[in-house]
This record gives structure tokens, sequence and C-alpha cells, in this order.
């Protein structure tokens, strides 16, 4: 097979050829790490590469296959993993000075959980220092950059392993996500990414950043292949106190079902507005077609939404604040600035503002709770627009009027993570230059398998999925 | 939203040495003015939770599972 060939392989296709000795997991993995070579000047996706392991721990791979022993279908692919994500005796910085020489003696569940289901772990990915922020612009490890367009941002915080997948550079990824940082990614690099309810997947042995909002999971390029990677790390772990004991679903069993009579919820007032027009058309193509797949869609009115923001960058400010108050005060110059910013400012809220916007939480989830009772899910798009230029810290979106980016990033993504819902990020289209645009779909807790079920759905009526960057 | 008050650089001074926070005063000046926007938008959302609809909401800092 030729090398190209090879890394336009997703998951599920390639897993098949190695179940049936049609691939070998050195030679995809070799592939993945000569695609590293070419492209990761550009783009900086990655902070640590494992070469050398990777191709070890393929090699391995190679040996079980060939005495008859398959893991599953994870077994010899190659995933990368969020630098912000313990790897045991590879360094974890997250994507800070702070952390520069951290290496980890035990992996977090989740790269556990990967390893022995057989994936060949080949790197740790660039984020935005510490996860506090949404463009991966960061000034220790060098700025992330889009495959689409590498004067655009790859948006953050997990902005390596958004370009990463995005640039065939692995068949997954698993980043984290706390106001949006997968689903951000997801949208402005054309790849999928799940937020899942909070509990479903394992923290342990993860740097938080706000600990009552953080979650981790996997960025692919399908549905069905996010469906392989989240299937493995869901589910409970006694190393987790916020780790939940709800019954982890078949999730593969339940994506067939079709769409015919589900229920997808539009927000009055929210769901399609204050959004750059070609993000707004795309959109509302992408209910068309799933209007045609049979779906039935409904607006419904939510009083509340309008305090996310606030509420967000209450929370996101004082939980992180909290975590970083010793090293703010003792290497406060190793941070970037705009960290240090934020984190400053965290020290600098009062109390109860911090319990008024947990509150808030409260009353928006049951907002949605009650919307449940007549939708399935919710649609948004992910972002409010597509990728801006490297280095922007403001955003047009309307009348011409400058926006503040971190407010503009969190427009539609910090809703679920504030009510505890999971959400899906699937690719829908592209704005006129060529850059990709993301429809967010928000389900009931612990509902991940409607999500996936509605995904894959569309990426089976469309194509937007299959087209790849020019690198 | 609800214009922002300023906020004096003396105030964040205040703020710092009740924290015990060093921060060096080109950057307390320059904190000012992003404060005063996030503090009011944080009252307009205490404003919001003081609605009596509101009085029996409890904060949720861990959510369950059902």
């Amino acid at each position: 097979m030729a090398p190209t060939d090879v890394l336009n392989l997703t998951i599920r296709e390639a897993a098949a050829q190695i179940e049936r000795s049609a691939l070998s997991p050195v030679e995809l993995t070799d592939a993945m790490l000569q695609r590293i070579t070419h492209v990761d000047k550009t783009l900086n996706a990655y902070i640590t590469v494992c070469g050398e392991q990777a191709r070890e721990v393929a090699l391995a791979a190679e040996k079980m296959i060939r005495a008859g022993y398959h893991l599953g279908p994870l077994h010899g692919i190659p995933i990368a993993i969020k630098d912000n994500i313990y790897t045991r005796g590879v360094r974890t910085t997250a994507g800070s000075k702070i952390l520069a020489d951290f290496v980890p003696q035990e992996d977090a569940t989740v790269t556990a959980r990967l390893k022995r289901a057989g994936a060949v772990i080949i790197g740790k990915t660039n984020l935005h220092e510490f996860a506090w922020g949404g463009t991966t612009d960061n000034p220790h490890y060098g700025t992330c950059r889009n495959p689409w367009n590498p004067e655009r941002f790859p948006a953050g915080s997990s902005g390596g392993s958004g370009a990463a997948v995005a640039a065939r550079t692995c068949l997954g990824a698993l980043g984290t996500d706390t106001g949006g940082s997968i689903r951000l990614p997801s949208s402005v690099n054309g790849i999928v990414g799940i937020r899942p309810t909070i509990g479903r997947v394992s923290n342990h042995n993860v740097v938080p950043l706000a600990w009552t909002m953080d979650t981790v999971s996997p960025m692919t390029r399908t549905v069905e292949d996010c469906v392989l990677m989240f299937e493995i790390i869901a589910g409970h772990d006694p190393l987790d106190d916020h780790s939940a004991q709800a019954p982890v679903a078949d999730y593969r069993g339940e994506l067939g079902r079709g769409l015919r009579g589900l229920r997808v919820g539009l927000i009055r007032d929210y769901s399609l507005s204050h959004v750059q027009p070609a993000v707004g058309q795309t959109i509302r193509a992408a209910l068309t077609a799933l209007e045609s797949l049979g779906v039935e869609i409904e607006e419904i009115a939510m009083p509340s939404i309008h305090g996310n923001i606030s509420a967000q960058l209450t929370i996101e400010s004082c939980e992180p604040s909290t975590y970083h108050q010793e090293w703010l005060r003792t290497r406060a110059a190793d941070y970037g600035d705009d960290v240090r910013t934020l984190l400053e400012l965290g020290e600098m809220y009062l109390a109860t503002h911090y319990l008024q916007a947990q509150r808030y939480r409260s009353v928006l989830r049951k907002e949605f709770l009650d919307g449940f009772k007549r939708v399935d899910v919710f649609v948004t798009p992910t972002l409010p627009f597509t990728a801006t230029p490297c280095g922007a810290t403001t955003v047009v979106i309307e009348d011409n009027r400058q926006e503040d980016m971190l407010s503009a990033i969190m427009q539609f993504t910090g809703v679920p993570s504030l009510a505890g819902l999971p959400a899906l990020s699937v690719p829908v289209g592209f704005d006129a230059a060529g850059l990709p645009v993301g429809m967010q779909v928000i389900g009931r807790p612990f509902d991940e398998a409607t999500l996936f079920r509605l995904g894959h759905a569309y990426q089976r009526a469309t194509d937007w999925h299959t087209r790849a960057p020019r690198l | 939203m609800i214009p922002p008050e300023p906020v004096a650089p003396e105030s964040i001074d205040r703020l710092c040495a009740l924290a015990a926070l060093s921060i060096p005063a080109e950057r307390r000046r320059a904190l000012a003015p992003m404060l005063a926007g996030l503090v009011a938008a944080a009252n307009e959302l205490s404003q919001k939770m003081a609605d009596p609809r509101h009085r029996t909401v409890v904060p949720i800092v861990r959510f369950p599972e059902r």
C-alpha cells in the first residue's frame, strides 16, 4: 500500500487490515512518523514525538498478530496524547515551562486503558499553556498552526491534537475539554471531538484546569473512530473521586439505528444568533440534511442561557487560580503573559461571584433537563466563527465589530460544560476561504450514544469528513 | 451588560496585599480595566441569581448521575 493511502485510513479501516495481517503496525507507525517529520515543522502540533518507543510498541503489536493475538480495534493504531495527560516515562509538560522536566512515574487512567487496548502512543501534543486558553499560541513550545491554512489558529486548548489528527500524523488523539477545549479545535480543524458527561471518563493523572468542569476524550476524523476510542476509555475509575458508576452503553451497537423520529432542539435567539454569515448558512444546510434523514426540529426557549459566558469566565478563573496559587507566588515569571494575567485576575473575584456562577449552573442544567422532555438533542454551531489568524486577540463576528477572543470563543461550547452535559462537534462544511465549520450537538447526561448516532448518520450522508488539508 | 465601574490601581494593590500576591506595578495597572469588565459581568450574573425564582437554587460542584 502506498504511504498516502496508509495516511488516509480511518481507525476502523486500519484495524480491519491489521487484524487480517494486510497492514503491519510497524508500517503504519513509520508512515505516521515520516508524516510528522514532513509536516510538523510547519504545524508544531507535537511537543514530544515518541519515535523509538512507538516503533518498539508497534513491533510488539505486529509480533502479537503473527502469534494469533488480537487486542481489538486499537491494536497497533498510532494515537497522540495531549501533553497534560500523564504518560509513564515520557515527559508531560502541560505546555508549560513549570512542568518542562516533569516525567510521570504513572500513566493517566486513559493512557493506561489505551495502551492495554494495543494503541501505539506516537507523541504528546501541543496545547495552550496549562490548557488555560483557546488559541494554542504557546510561548514555550511555539505557536501551533491549522493544517487547512497555517496562517490560521488551530483553536485550543487541544490545538495540537486537532492539528495532528487533521494533518494525518496520527489516527486519533486524546484531548481535554473544560469549557470547549476538545470541541473548538475539532471544529476549526475539520474533525470530530466529543466532550463526555462529567464523570464518564476518568480524569485521574490529568493536570487539572477547573476541577468541576474538566473532562478527557477522543478526537478523530470520523464519529465511528471516536466511538472506537471512547468505548476503551469510558467507564468507572476508582482512582477518580468524580468518576461515575453509570453503566457504559453499547455505543457501536447504537450507531446503525438511523435518525427517523429523533427530535432536535434549537435554542430560541441563541442557536443561530450572533454567528458569522458563513457559519449560519453552513449550520442551516446541516439541519436540512438532518431533516432529510428523518429528524424533527423544534425551537425551544431557554431564558437563562445568556449568563453563560460570565459564569464560565468566573469558574474558569477561580478554579485554575486555586490550583496554581503556590506557583503564582514562587514562579510567576515562568508563565506566559496571557495565562499569568488570567491566573492573577482569578485571585481577585469574590467568593460570592464564584458561588453565584455555580448556582447559575444549576439553573441552566434544569432548563436543559426540561428541554430534554421535548427534544432528544440540542444543536448549535461549535464556534460562531471560522479559524482566525494566528496571534489574533479579537475577532469580527458581525457588524464589523471587534470582540474579545476569549469571550467570543466561549459563546456555544461553555453551555454544555456548565450544565455537565455531553456534546459532540462534527464537521459540516467549509467557508469561502476553505476553513472548516463544526456543528455542536448537546445531549442528555450519559447519553453520548445518541450524539454518536446522529453524527454517524450525518457522516454517512455527507463527505465533509473525507476531505484532507493540502500540506 | 452593566457598564463597568472603573477599578483603581490602588484597589488592585489592596487585593494583592490581602492575598499575599506580589505583582509588579506595571502589571497591576494593566489588570485594573480587565478586572473592571469581569467584575461587572459577574455582578450582573449575581443580580440575575438574586431573582426570587432562584431562591432555592443550590450551587453545583458535582453532578448527580441520574
